[in-house]
């Protein structure tokens, strides 16, 4: 297979959207196997995720623990799914493994925790402390003289937590500009929107006064994403970046998006199969 | 004593009874950190939206802020998940609720391997030996629809911060609504002669279907359900070990510094009796079905009973 760079930009855009909806119908079939999960903040995650895993990222899936690999944190762990199919569909682990999300015996426990499974950077499931860690790593990064990146996942209730202006506050000061963070802005968390469960704007004012280089994207354009994450890289402004993806919690589940009880709930059978006729693009 | 399926899991009990209680009690009001819709405090939203405040996820600031209220006079119940309440918000607690003994009292749901399908990250299993080590803290872990109510009722009328454990899923109900409990009572819910099995929680309901199988085998064990967990019940302890002389600890929780510490402690203080100690042992839990999970780390009812047969013949020996 020829290199993602030597493509044009709509070849890797038309093919991105293509994985995007299978780890998309991935999270479909984890979440309605385990009766259990997080598919809301998954499906708003699946386009840049799918850039990252499948594009811009240094990462090679017979070598977890490549020294120079680019890292990834999902800080928001409740969307593990996104992040486990990813990582099946990049050949990290068997994809038959999916289904055994949250069941007994199995790799991929309902947060994520590192020790479990190849390909996690880190654990995470208690809000917050994910960000904290990739804040760590790129220090580490920084402190070796390494190249790597490390992109780390937010989501827009998880930046409620004190402890994501905490490290906020050491990215800057270490000038860590190897740390991208996504902020996953979906507009929605587990007890409604986020206007209303906790005010946060003006985001973008308040990531700069904390130090950050902001960007904003499409998070579900996937031309916009490519070109966002490839300025992000070419980060000069010795500054850590943080990237708000404005997206749709649900995305690609007409059913699912924009509802707030879509955050951690399993489809019953007859929304299981309405939800995979429209994401292999059938009428229902 | 009859055992039907609960209806709802003890935490929407206890949320539910904060409803009812807040049309004759005008003081208290409720904190959220974001999970209204998990601990059931969405109720108390709906009908007293005046008295209800989400903080956001943040939940050392919600514990702190309470602190600040309280320190004003006013109740407040904090609600959560066991994890992040006794782990995240732990010096919060210690130095600014318990240290100046503040009417600040804890919904925590998720207790133990209730959580057991979310992982570790959500499983509170050292959160009896977190909250019991605090002094000024009282802690309650009722088992069933009434006793959980019950326990919002003593959390209450008992001055200064309690910690109520509650559980994500609904079990089985066995009290009835004339039942009564009280701050450092226990409920004695199955007789027998030959051991005492103490249990509190979910933990209750293995320990009493241990009972059945050690009765098919002629064992008779006393099942005594520890609702209160700091204070305890040390007469009913001792009542029951002076007749039955062996003593097993059935909890939801890790071993070093549970439930079954404090027992043992308070027997080898007294009148030294064979223990055994179910739960945790010195491991994490992880993802799965909750009954499956309790079976892999050997704290089901099949556990129970091997356990306790083993100790009763371990008694018989040192005859």
């Amino acid at each position: 297979m020829a290199f993602q760079s030597e493509l044009s930009l709509e070849a890797r855009s038309e093919r991105l959207k293509g994985i995007a909806k299978t780890l998309r119908h991935r999270v479909i079939d984890m979440v309605y196997a385990a009766q259990s999960g997080h598919i809301g903040g998954s499906l708003s995650a699946a386009d840049f995720v799918a850039a990252l895993y499948f594009d811009i990222m240094n990462i090679d899936p017979s070598n977890p623990k490549l020294a120079d690999r680019d890292r990834f944190v999902l800080s928001k762990g409740h969307a593990c799914p996104i992040w486990y199919a990813a990582l099946a569909e990049k050949g990290f682990f068997p994809i038959e493994e999916l289904t055994t999300l949250r069941k007994n015996n199995s790799k991929l426990q309902g947060h994520p925790i590192a020790t479990y499974l190849p390909g996690l950077d880190a654990s995470s499931g208690s809000l917050g402390i994910g960000f904290a860690q990739a804040v760590g790593i790129a220090l580490e990064g920084k402190y070796l003289n390494k190249n790597y990146k490390v992109y780390a996942v937010l989501g827009d209730g998880e930046i409620n937590e004190g402890i994501v202006w905490e490290a906020s506050l050491v990215a800057s000061k270490y000038k860590l500009d190897n740390l991208i963070a996504i902020l996953d802005k979906n507009n929605l968390q587990l007890d409604g929107t986020t206007d209303d469960v906790m005010p946060m704007e003006p985001l973008v004012d308040k990531f700069r006064s904390f130090g950050y280089e902001v960007m904003q994207m499409d998070g579900h354009d996937m031309i916009d994403i490519l070109l966002t994450l490839e300025k992000a890289n070419k980060n000069i402004s010795h500054r850590p970046i943080m990237i708000i993806a404005h997206t749709t919690k649900g995305k690609g589940v007409s059913f699912m998006e924009n509802k707030v009880g879509w955050h951690g709930k399993a489809p019953n059978e007859q929304e299981y199969i309405a939800a995979c006729l429209e994401l292999e693009g059938e009428s229902k | 004593m009859n055992f039907m399926p609960a209806q709802i899991p003890t935490r929407r009990a206890f949320a539910e009874r904060m409803v009812d209680r807040a049309r004759d009690d005008k003081d208290f009001v409720v904190f959220e950190s974001d999970l209204a819709k998990s601990t059931y405090s969405y109720l108390f939203h709906e009908a007293h939206p005046d008295r209800y405040f989400n903080m956001g996820i943040a939940e050392i600031g919600t514990s702190a802020i309470a602190a600040g209220m309280a320190a004003e006079g006013r109740t407040v119940i904090v609600c959560g998940y066991g994890v992040f309440i006794t782990m995240r918000a732990l010096e919060a607690i210690r130095s600014f609720i318990c240290y100046p003994h503040l009417n600040v009292k804890f919904l925590s749901s998720h207790g133990g391997l209730t959580a057991a399908i979310d992982g570790v990250t959500h499983q509170a299993t050292e959160d009896i030996a977190f909250m019991t080590t605090l002094p000024n803290m009282k802690v309650l872990a009722p088992a069933d629809t009434e006793s959980a109510k019950a326990a919002f009722d003593i959390a209450l009328a008992t001055p200064g911060p309690v910690f109520t454990r509650l559980m994500r899923d609904p079990l089985f109900d066995f009290y009835s609504s004339k039942e009564s409990f009280v701050l450092g009572g226990s409920k004695t819910i199955r007789t027998g002669n030959d051991i005492t099995i103490a249990a509190y929680g979910d933990m209750v309901i293995q320990a009493l279907q241990a009972a059945d199988m050690l009765s098919n085998k002629g064992i008779e064990a006393e099942v005594i359900d520890f609702y209160s967990i700091k204070p305890w019940d040390k007469e009913a302890l001792e009542n029951s070990l002076s007749k039955t002389n062996a003593l097993l600890v059935a909890e939801n929780h890790q071993r070093r510094n549970g439930f079954g510490y404090e027992l043992a402690v308070c027997c080898l203080e007294n009148k030294p009796v064979p223990i055994s100690l179910i739960g945790l042992d010195d491991t994490f839990g992880e993802s799965g079905a909750y009954l499956k999970t309790l079976k892999k780390f050997g704290m089901d009812a099949d556990a129970i009973a091997e356990k306790a047969e083993q100790l009763v013949s371990r008694k018989k020996m040192l005859r």
